[in-house]
């Protein structure tokens, strides 16, 4: 009887090994189905679908480049229809923030920076310094005052670091609309339960970038995980560049930084 | 009644059985599945989070159909614009891979518009390093065009320098010799 060779490269161990991921990779898309066809689209957050998701060894940053922000709301807009957010709530804005000559700060922000800025500002009397635009969205504190402050366990910071809502069990106390210290959270006026940004979590997990940074025709919202040294974030904050957050001195430690913020963003 | 030493015993220890079992109890039925897996919350409010269907796609996924308007959209500045900012969400449009509905096409004043979003020199917080932008009407007027006119008369809205350029080489017209 002739007996076949087995293939040079894999011995039986490595075959069984072989077979076990493909089995555990497959099982993982069928438990998972992902909504539509997004499995057709190419990933764009590198490692997330060909791996099985470890969701205790994940690192995500999301960078706003303030120097780079031109106000044109795309990222609102995409933000809105994304997920059908009611009209008067914003999970992401955009504020425009002027600054006069004697250090005076206007800040102005209409509609959330949904219709774009189409026009300057007429109501200001001094001689304008400095205008900037300025994203905001939520930060994913590690210290998440909303989380502490969560009375039945709603919300939460999943081992990935994510800040998210359970809205099964949110009762709509608003606790945490009060702690939170960036205001990026608000009772949705139909479901009755806190809404927040989740930095697109559904398509994150999908491996595409959330909806805010797909759209935005400038790059100047960047997100990407720590964890793929070749990630323009991973990259950004390994140089040299100053990178600021938002209310430091609140030791809220947020996954969210800002490039080029005045000292005057809150 | 006096009970003996061993009987009090019992019924201590027995009420505390009954008030811990009770309490271990209590305490399932009123905690949801999977609370408390990684912490003080409901594990699978993850994966359902996880699970939310998408509604935007990517601008990879408009060009698997859209081969013509792809070509022209990846050669031009326009590159880096999202699809579906202008014509709306990819779910709108299609569902399973097949068509399920129309996105809107901006027409005339409305695509004047929306180039305003981005690029109006009124705006000053618009570095030059990052867009071109343009203060209207003057820039109609600079050009020796009618006032009237709309960005996408001159400008093709995915490619806005395409029939620029195609001009400067057919007449060999230059900024400068104009």
């Amino acid at each position: 009887m002739k007996i076949l060779d087995p293939s040079p490269k894999m011995n039986r161990r490595s075959f069984v090994k072989n077979v076990l991921n493909g089995t555990i990779a497959g099982s993982l898309y069928l438990v998972w189905p992902m909504g539509g066809d997004s499995l057709e689209i190419p990933e764009q957050i590198p490692g997330i679908r060909d791996t099985a998701y470890d969701i205790h060894n994940q690192a995500f940053v999301f960078i706003v480049d303030i120097t780079r922000c031109i106000g044109c709301g795309s990222c609102c807009v995409a933000d809105k229809r994304e997920y059908n957010v009611p009209d008067g709530n914003y999970r992401t804005w955009v504020e425009r923030y002027v600054k006069g000559f004697s250090d005076q700060i206007y800040v102005d922000c209409p509609n959330g920076g949904l219709d774009g800025y189409q026009h300057p500002r007429t109501d200001i009397d001094e001689d304008i310094r400095d205008t900037f635009f300025v994203p905001k969205l939520c930060n994913m504190c590690r210290e998440a005052p909303c989380v502490q402050v969560c009375p039945v366990g709603a919300t939460f910071i999943s081992p990935d670091g994510f800040v998210l809502v359970d809205e099964k069990r949110c009762v709509g106390c608003a606790y945490c609309i009060q702690a939170c210290p960036y205001s990026v959270r608000f009772l949705n006026p139909v479901t009755r339960v806190v809404e927040k940004c989740t930095w697109c979590y559904h398509r994150v997990r999908k491996g595409l970038l959330p909806a805010c940074v797909e759209v935005c025709p400038t790059g100047a919202r960047k997100f990407g995980s720590m964890r793929d040294d070749t990630s323009e974030v991973y990259n950004i904050l390994k140089g040299p560049g100053v990178l600021t957050v938002l209310k430091k001195e609140m030791g809220t430690w947020p996954a969210l930084y800002y490039k080029g913020a005045r000292r005057e963003v809150v | 009644m006096k009970l003996s030493y061993r009987l009090r015993l019992l019924i201590v220890l027995i009420s505390l059985g009954v008030l811990t079992g009770g309490g271990l109890l209590l305490k399932h039925l009123l905690l949801p599945d999977s609370f408390g897996v990684y912490g003080p919350y409901r594990a699978n409010a993850i994966a359902e989070a996880a699970l939310v269907p998408i509604r935007h796609g990517t601008n990879a996924s408009c060009f698997k159909c859209h081969a013509y308007e792809a070509g022209i959209h990846k050669t031009g500045r326009h590159q880096t614009i999202s699809c579906e900012f202008c014509h709306g969400t990819y779910m709108d449009h299609v569902e399973n891979g097949r068509k399920i509905g129309t996105l809107p096409v901006k027409r005339e004043k409305q695509i004047t518009t929306l180039c305003l979003r981005c690029h109006n020199t009124e705006i000053k917080a618009r570095s030059e390093l990052v867009i071109k932008t343009v203060a209207m009407p003057n820039h109609l007027a600079d050009q020796n065009v009618k006032l009237t006119h709309n960005c996408n008369q001159c400008h093709h809205v995915h490619a806005p320098l395409k029939y620029i350029i195609r001009a400067k080489q057919m007449t060999r017209w230059t900024e400068a010799g104009r």
